[in-house]
């Protein structure tokens, strides 16, 4: 069924091969080339191959840090699934997550497009829209707790001066996770860049021969915009997707600095593994949310990359 | 005539709602910066006062020298700048090896491992955290740079590498060819023909490392735990604790922290965006 209904893939055009070379000259390559990756082989081998068994391995254990660690089986995992700390700091991360994605995706893509319109002055539009991305984390973090403060920030004064209501943000229960939204979504300017990148690479004619189809600009942009963008597409949405995952930062410099998120409603997972391993030195426990996390992150981008050869249109292969 | 005029009114028009539409956004994602110093330039109760009092008058000025010697702010920024300066050398160094490997030779096993390396961008930081950290405090490595230095001179920075893959991917096999045929080795031409022609992507990838450590706050949070070696993403965070009742302090604090990445990115805009570009069009599947 699935077979038939998805266009079949592409085949990668067939890499040109030395075979040419003799076997020796051929030898003498693989030997260079191994030579010259060697440092990273090394990296990968020291800081994610042994990394990964080591954290299987301290998943079934309980670790201090110090002491050696004792084998008790699957007793992290099983606690894993009794802790109601767990399941709210998975869910806020879905939250984030679920919302942040289409919104930061739309909004760098909708910044991208207004970047793309013949104007006079777009260096300096451009300048602006990028400027909050290089912005250290902790420093915008300060200025959205000051700006959303509930009773002197400057947004809650302009929304009272509207008569519109003016919540709590980052020290409300309800408000706290839509203020990390806005945090997160004032910071779109590497996405933005990538996805003007992108659409400065589609050719001007496709656009001048829709409109003499009489095409307008909604069209335009669902039918050859979009598709030809894909592939950013997919890879910003890949690069968000990881750092919504592992969003911390910003959620641990505002509460730990008691400026915001009440109570759990912005502990999210990541920050929650962390003070397991660096607050009560559970190594094995955290371990075992990483190894979860590790899983969980594995099959969403599994998922994704499965469904992305029915959306994503790479224009230099045949389909 | 009507028409052509009709129509000079629609784009005179249109133009103006395109500006009109930029200049909103503008404001909007430029606003909170000019907040920022213009809180630093209060006082206390102006910063506090309901309704909002918009213009700081007088310019407090002496906010900053304040809150720079309430805290080694100076020692702080000489931290980062030393932790930038070690880890760009082992990018530049490393990760411009790696790159001349996956780009310039050919061998069998390349590509595939180069697709294990693009990969490792998808696993998240913490997913590999809590065995990194034991395995460096039993070399007594926490308390310093060293974890965060290490790294970046065995490839860590895939970024980099992807950049300088794709800019070396751009030079003409002709030139090696000719120079292998002159009997030159792979370092020879690596070292005195890819890396004198690779200078303007070396700069994209030292600005970037200058960038990602005068921001990064995970990796010192976890292993610089004695004050004296903050850097300023911590030391910020020093701040942020310790005043929360003085936001003309920490927007003062935000401010400077802020003011030299800004400034070196206007220097550098043109390098900075096509760098960010290359990233991500060079990708593909």
């Amino acid at each position: 069924m699935q077979a038939t209904d998805s266009p079949p893939l592409p085949s990668a055009p067939p890499l040109p091969r030395a075979q040419r070379l003799s076997p020796s000259v051929h030898r003498r390559h693989t030997r260079a080339g191994l030579l010259f990756v060697s440092p990273w082989v090394i990296g990968f081998l020291c800081f994610f191959a042994y990394p990964f068994f080591a954290t299987i391995y301290y998943s079934f254990t309980d670790f201090n840090g110090v002491g050696a660690a004792k084998f008790i089986g699957f007793t992290n995992y099983v606690n894993l699934f009794h802790d109601p700390l767990f399941r709210t700091s998975l869910f806020n991360t879905f939250y984030y997550t679920a919302c942040e994605l289409p919104l930061s995706t739309i909004a760098a893509l909708g910044l991208a497009l207004l970047l793309n319109m013949k104007v006079k002055g777009r260096a300096i539009y451009r300048t602006i829209f990028y400027i909050p991305s290089i912005v250290p984390l902790v420093a915008s973090c300060m200025i959205f707790v000051w700006i959303f403060n509930p009773v002197s920030g400057i947004v809650n004064d302009l929304l009272t001066s509207a008569h519109l209501p003016a919540p709590n943000w980052f020290f409300s229960i309800a408000w706290s996770k839509p203020s990390f939204i806005l945090l997160g979504l004032w910071g779109l300017g590497q996405p933005m860049v990538i996805y003007l990148a992108g659409l400065q690479g589609v050719p001007r004619e496709m656009y001048e021969v829709a409109a003499l189809d009489g095409a307008g600009p909604w069209r335009r942009l669902r039918y050859i915009t979009i598709p030809m963008i894909s592939p950013v597409i997919l890879f910003n949405v890949v690069l968000q997707l990881v750092l919504c995952i592992s969003y911390f930062t910003q959620a641990q410099v505002i509460e730990n600095s008691d400026i915001g998120g009440p109570g759990t409603s912005t502990w999210f997972y990541v920050q929650y593994l962390y003070e397991q391993a660096f607050q009560f030195l559970k190594l094995g426990y955290s371990s075992a949310m990483a190894f979860f996390l590790f899983v969980v992150s594995g099959i969403i981008m599994v998922l994704l990359f499965r469904s992305s050869s029915r959306w994503v249109y790479y224009a230099n292969e045949p389909r | 005539m009507r028409t052509s005029r009709v129509n000079r009114l629609r784009l005179v028009a249109g133009g103006t709602t395109r500006h009109a539409v930029l200049i909103v956004v503008s404001v909007l994602l430029g606003f909170p910066l000019l907040w920022m110093v213009l809180t630093s330039l209060k006082t206390n109760s102006q910063a506090l006062a309901v309704p909002v009092v918009w213009w700081p008058h007088p310019f407090l000025w002496q906010n900053y020298p304040q809150v720079l010697s309430a805290v080694p702010f100076y020692r702080f920024f000489l931290n980062t700048l030393l932790y930038a300066a070690v880890t760009i050398v082992g990018v530049c160094l490393s990760s411009s090896l790696v790159a001349y490997g996956f780009s310039r030779i050919r061998w069998r096993g390349r590509d595939f491992l180069f697709q294990v390396m693009v990969s490792t961008l998808l696993i998240p930081f913490f997913a590999t955290l809590v065995p990194l950290f034991v395995m460096y405090k039993r070399f007594h490595m926490v308390g310093w740079y060293l974890p965060l230095m290490i790294p970046t001179f065995l490839g860590s920075s895939v970024f980099s590498t992807f950049l300088l893959r794709q800019f070396f991917m751009t030079v003409p096999e002709a030139l090696s060819d000719a120079a292998r045929v002159d009997g030159a080795n792979e370092f020879y031409i690596y070292s005195r023909i890819m890396l004198p022609l690779a200078k303007p992507a070396m700069a994209t990838v030292v600005l970037f490392q200058f960038i990602y450590c005068w921001n990064d706050y995970i990796g010192p949070l976890v292993y610089i735990n004695n004050q004296v070696w903050y850097p300023l993403s911590l030391g910020l965070y020093l701040i942020l604790g310790t005043y929360t009742t003085n936001w003309p302090w920490v927007m003062a604090a935000a401010t400077a922290a802020t003011a030299p990445i800004i400034v070196l990115f206007f220097l550098t805009q043109r390098t900075f965006i096509q760098g960010i570009a290359i990233q991500g069009t060079g990708v593909k599947g």
